[in-house]
């Protein structure tokens, strides 16, 4: 059923009941509330006004109920607070009582009047008549409307197979949903299981990490799928369906793990699971406690090619015949209602960095060899050595903040490396207590729980902690020993220390194929190429797309006690969708025409979810209601109208802007706001009682990108002084990135504007965040000097001259009243 | 990350190295050797041998890993390898591996 239907079923006279809140004297403080009811029973279609104490009370709903009955109302308007605060109370009462909750309507007369007039009660009342004419228009086109309810499945997807990944399928899979545990590499474990200990407690990490990967190895619910990949994702929130490839093994699941292949293979290569400091044949598994505890074939190594068998030592080696050459690549198409993301990270590769002459001097190594280097499963057996001549070595620098916090590199901290140098630092002192230890750094980030014991232990233990990374490091060639040279911060003094290793503390960064995922799964990047997560506060684990959360590193930097924490975060609100089995959808969903969409793809270029698609014959385009956001861009977007919004239509915000302009438009400004965050931002000027001038008459659109220049235009045409367009600052859009289209249309109409000369100062675009109430007010101030310096020649010719543009089938955006 | 550094226990590793022998008037030109060698170490020879056909030419001397896949293919019996010797690995042999 479009709504377009349900308007015409509902043509029925509208009988609109008005009440207006006091608010105690918030309201009734300043804005005369018996004068406004007594304006708004004057008004079309209204049955019956009133002004009572407190509306939100018991008592009030219990009025608007009982009207509701009494007096066949099919409308209601409450003029009190903000709809984000009291909506939903309103709504339920007139739902109660048999009454649409789409077909309420509410004027913001508290945040957006009184509490911001509180000195000029004549205007206020004034301005708070003219929001009670607003909500009364757009009350008359309001139609009811049912929200979509969409069936969730009842199954979990996670990507990536690190301890993040691991916790959160765990986490799912104990509460009985079905888990499909994505890992590209032969094993589960990631980045946790080639750390050699954890810190603050100094825990081994594997032998901790290891009961977690065997548990998620043989869990009931937990389907492992290693060597695999995502290569399509379709749906939406419930309804995801994903196109996995899982990589040719060449080793079938009999395996036993007894290695005897691994000694016949010619063929070697470095070693990944181990940095590079140790070779693995072509048959191998990464590591001694890998899960699934079965060997594959590198094909790229292997002289088997195009399925020509060149060398079958392997083959003839297994007694358990487990080498298959022929296996072929498998494609599976899984149905998960969630999706978890949890694809970690890479490790920043110090290059680049030529004054630390890494890859030039054998004895410069990275923090992650070094890990390599210190664990007893290592390549050195634990002990710590130099590569150049493999020697203990007597000096050791740890040199921080490599690949991090630069401009040179990534600009953001990642977190762990300081902790992770102190743990290091210790390790060498427990194993071999003379060795001297310098740490350069530039601060020392000891932020967490314990961690700052761990710092001054390490320090009580001799570690010398230097302030001011070297700027460069020297090689002697005769004894590859490293000369650092840099400056002491802290004395302003220059230094020159001499060491047989240098251990480059190097930072984390976004996997290098994090953009695929970013495609497939329609997310949102962070300037640093992190994942962005819908909320940084209050939805921490949630992205813009619903149905899909993020899990550890691929959010953010950060230590394996946050990984494990935000993944147990990330199953449960997965959890939370699923238990639940279905998820409602607000019914502000865009909805199309089909007889008036000439298939121009416009609106699927803007929807900042891919939610549109054209019909590959009519070119008709189609919009997935379940994962409509209800930004409305399209609608702005659409150059034949054939896109609606449900409950913000054209006719209604033209009924709002007409409302405004009823009575002296020239002395008013037309501004529209975003809910999230312009809207609430004037809301929090509201709050703080910041006193800003009565012009501004604010329409509430769910995001800045649903005004189209028809609004603009229309407004202006209409008399008014000044328009304002409002968004969150680019970037924050609650809608992905909406907002950059608002941009664009301000700029469309601001060129049209001034090619016909008008003034296009009256057209001001902002950004404000919910937070700025104070960049609010200003701009309120701004705009009332705007409105002062307005002439009425100029307002004149602005209706005169700013003609809407001839359009082709679907004219007529414009109330035809 | 590509890989640089040579191996700790690279020198308890090593790699075979195979030196192919060609008998150019016994090949017949198909091409097998050429199509199906692992390491892609041979190419068609510009020059005909008496038959008239391109024999295979050896191009990368010293990538034959003596896997002998060549000599078993061949149904002219025209081309074998044998173990020259084994080789160390060299940095050289690890930058390699990265690019694959």
């Amino acid at each position: 059923m479009t709504p377009k239907k349900v308007q015409r079923k509902e043509k029925e006279e509208p009988r609109i009941g008005v009440y207006v809140c006091h608010c105690g004297l918030n309201i009734g403080g300043v804005v005369d509330c018996a004068r406004v009811a007594e304006f708004a029973a004057g008004l079309p279609g209204v049955i019956l006004s009133k002004d009572n104490l407190y509306t939100c009370s018991e008592p009030g709903q219990e009025l608007i109920k009982a009207d509701i009955k009494e007096h066949r109302l099919n409308r209601v308007v409450v003029a009190s607070c903000t709809p984000r605060l009291h909506e939903p109370t309103f709504r339920a009462a007139c739902e109660d009582a048999g009454l649409n909750p789409y077909l309420f309507e509410m004027a913001n007369i508290r945040e957006h009047c009184s509490w911001v007039h509180l000195h000029d009660k004549e205007a206020a009342t004034e301005k708070a008549k003219d929001l009670v004419r607003m909500a009364v228009a757009r009350s008359k086109l309001l139609a009811a409307q049912e929200p979509l309810e969409v069936p969730v499945t009842r199954k979990a997807l996670v990507i990536g197979g690190g301890v993040a990944g691991i916790q959160a399928a765990l986490d799912l899979a104990d509460s009985g949903y079905k888990v499909y545990l994505i890992e590209k590499d032969p094993s589960i474990g990631g980045r946790m299981a080639q750390i050699d200990k954890t810190f603050p407690t100094m825990d081994c990490s594997i032998c901790i990490l290891a009961p977690k990967m065997s548990e998620a190895g043989r869990h009931p619910n937990i389907e492992l799928l290693t060597l695999s990949e995502i290569e399509g994702v379709e749906g939406y929130v419930g309804n995801f369906t994903v196109q996995v490839r899982k990589k040719a093994r060449f080793v079938t699941d009999s395996c036993t793990a007894c290695g005897d292949c691994v000694k016949v293979c010619p063929q070697v290569a470095p070693d990944e699971f181990n940095a590079g400091l140790s070779m693995r044949r072509a048959i191998y598994m990464s590591f001694a406690q890998a899960v699934p505890s079965t060997y594959q074939i590198d094909m790229d190594l292997c002289l088997n090619k195009h399925g020509i068998i060149a060398c079958d030592k392997c083959f003839q080696a297994c007694q358990r015949q487990c080498v298959d050459y022929s296996q072929q690549d498998q494609i599976l198409t899984l149905d998960v209602g969630t999706i978890i993301v949890a694809t970690g990270v890479d490790v920043y590769d110090p290059t680049p960095l030529t004054e630390f002459g890494y890859r030039k001097f054998p004895n410069v190594i990275t923090s992650l060899e070094f890990e390599r280097l210190i664990n007893a499963g290592g390549p050195s057996g634990g002990n710590l050595i130099r590569p150049s001549d493999q020697k203990i070595p007597k000096t050791v620098a740890f040199l921080q903040c490599i690949g991090s916090r630069s401009k040179r590199s990534n600009i953001y901290c990642s977190n762990i490396c300081c902790m992770n140098t102190i743990k290091d630092a210790l390790l060498i002192k427990e194993h071999w207590p003379e060795t001297k230890i310098l740490v350069f750094y530039i601060d020392i980030r000891a932020f967490g729980k314990g961690f700052e014991d761990l710092f001054q232990r390490a320090r009580r233990e001799g570690v010398s902690f230097i302030r001011g990374v070297p700027g460069e490091i020297i090689e002697d060639p005769e004894t590859n020993s490293l000369t650092l040279i840099g400056e002491d911060t802290l004395l302003s003094q220059l230094y020159r220390y001499e060491v047989d290793m240098a251990i480059l503390s190097v930072g984390i960064e976004p996997r290098k194929d994090s953009p695929v995922i970013q495609r497939l799964l329609n997310l949102s990047c962070a300037a640093d190429g992190f994942f962005l997560e819908a909320h940084p506060k209050l939805r921490p684990v949630d992205t813009p797309t619903g149905g899909i959360f993020l899990a550890g590193c691929a959010e953010g930097p950060k230590d394996i006690k946050d990984s494990v924490t935000q993944a147990s975060a990330a199953a449960s609100r997965a959890n939370i969708l699923m238990a639940q089995g279905k998820v409602i959808v607000e019914a502000i969903t865009a909805v199309v025409d089909e007889t008036l969409c000439q298939g121009c793809g416009m609106c699927v270029k803007v929807c900042p979810y891919s939610t549109i698609r054209e019909d590959p014959e009519t070119k008709i385009a189609q919009v997935t209601q379940a994962s409509c956001a209800g930004c409305g861009t399209c609608v702005a977007e659409c150059p034949f109208s054939a896109i609606t919004q449900r409950h913000f239509t054209d006719a209604q915000i033209f009924a709002q802007i007409d409302a405004i302009t009823e009575e002296a438009p020239e002395t008013k400004a037309v501004a529209f706001c975003c809910n999230w965050c312009s809207y609430a931002g004037a809301d929090f000027a509201g709050v703080s009682r910041m006193q800003y001038p009565t012009p501004i008459r604010i329409i509430r659109t769910m995001c800045s990108g649903r005004i189209s220049t028809e609004f603009i235009e229309y407004a202006f045409r209409r008399g008014a002084a000044a328009v304002l367009v409002s968004g969150c600052h680019i970037g924050d859009c609650h809608y992905i990135n909406a907002n950059h289209q608002t941009e664009k249309r301000v700029n469309r109409v601001w060129k049209k504007m001034e090619r016909l000369g008008l003034d296009k100062n009256r057209l001001q675009l902002a950004w404000i965040s919910a937070a700025e109430g104070n960049l609010f007010a200003r701009k309120m101030k701004e705009i009332d000097e705007i409105i002062q310096g307005v002439t009425p020649e100029e307002i004149e010719k602005t209706k005169q001259i700013l003609v809407p543009k001839k359009k082709g089938k679907g004219e007529g955006t414009e109330p035809k009243e | 990350m590509k890989f640089w550094r040579l191996p700790l226990d690279a020198g308890s590793h090593s790699i075979p190295i195979g030196e192919l022998h060609i008998i150019k008037d016994r090949c017949k030109g198909c091409g097998f050797c050429i199509e199906f060698c692992p390491n892609q170490v041979l190419k068609e020879a510009p020059e005909f041998n008496k038959k008239g056909y391109h024999p295979p030419l050896v191009t990368k001397q010293g990538e034959c890993v003596n896997c002998n896949l060549c000599e078993i293919i061949c149904p002219e019996f025209a081309i074998y390898s044998v173990l020259k010797e084994y080789k160390e690995l060299t940095a050289e042999d690890i930058a390699g591996y990265s690019k694959k």
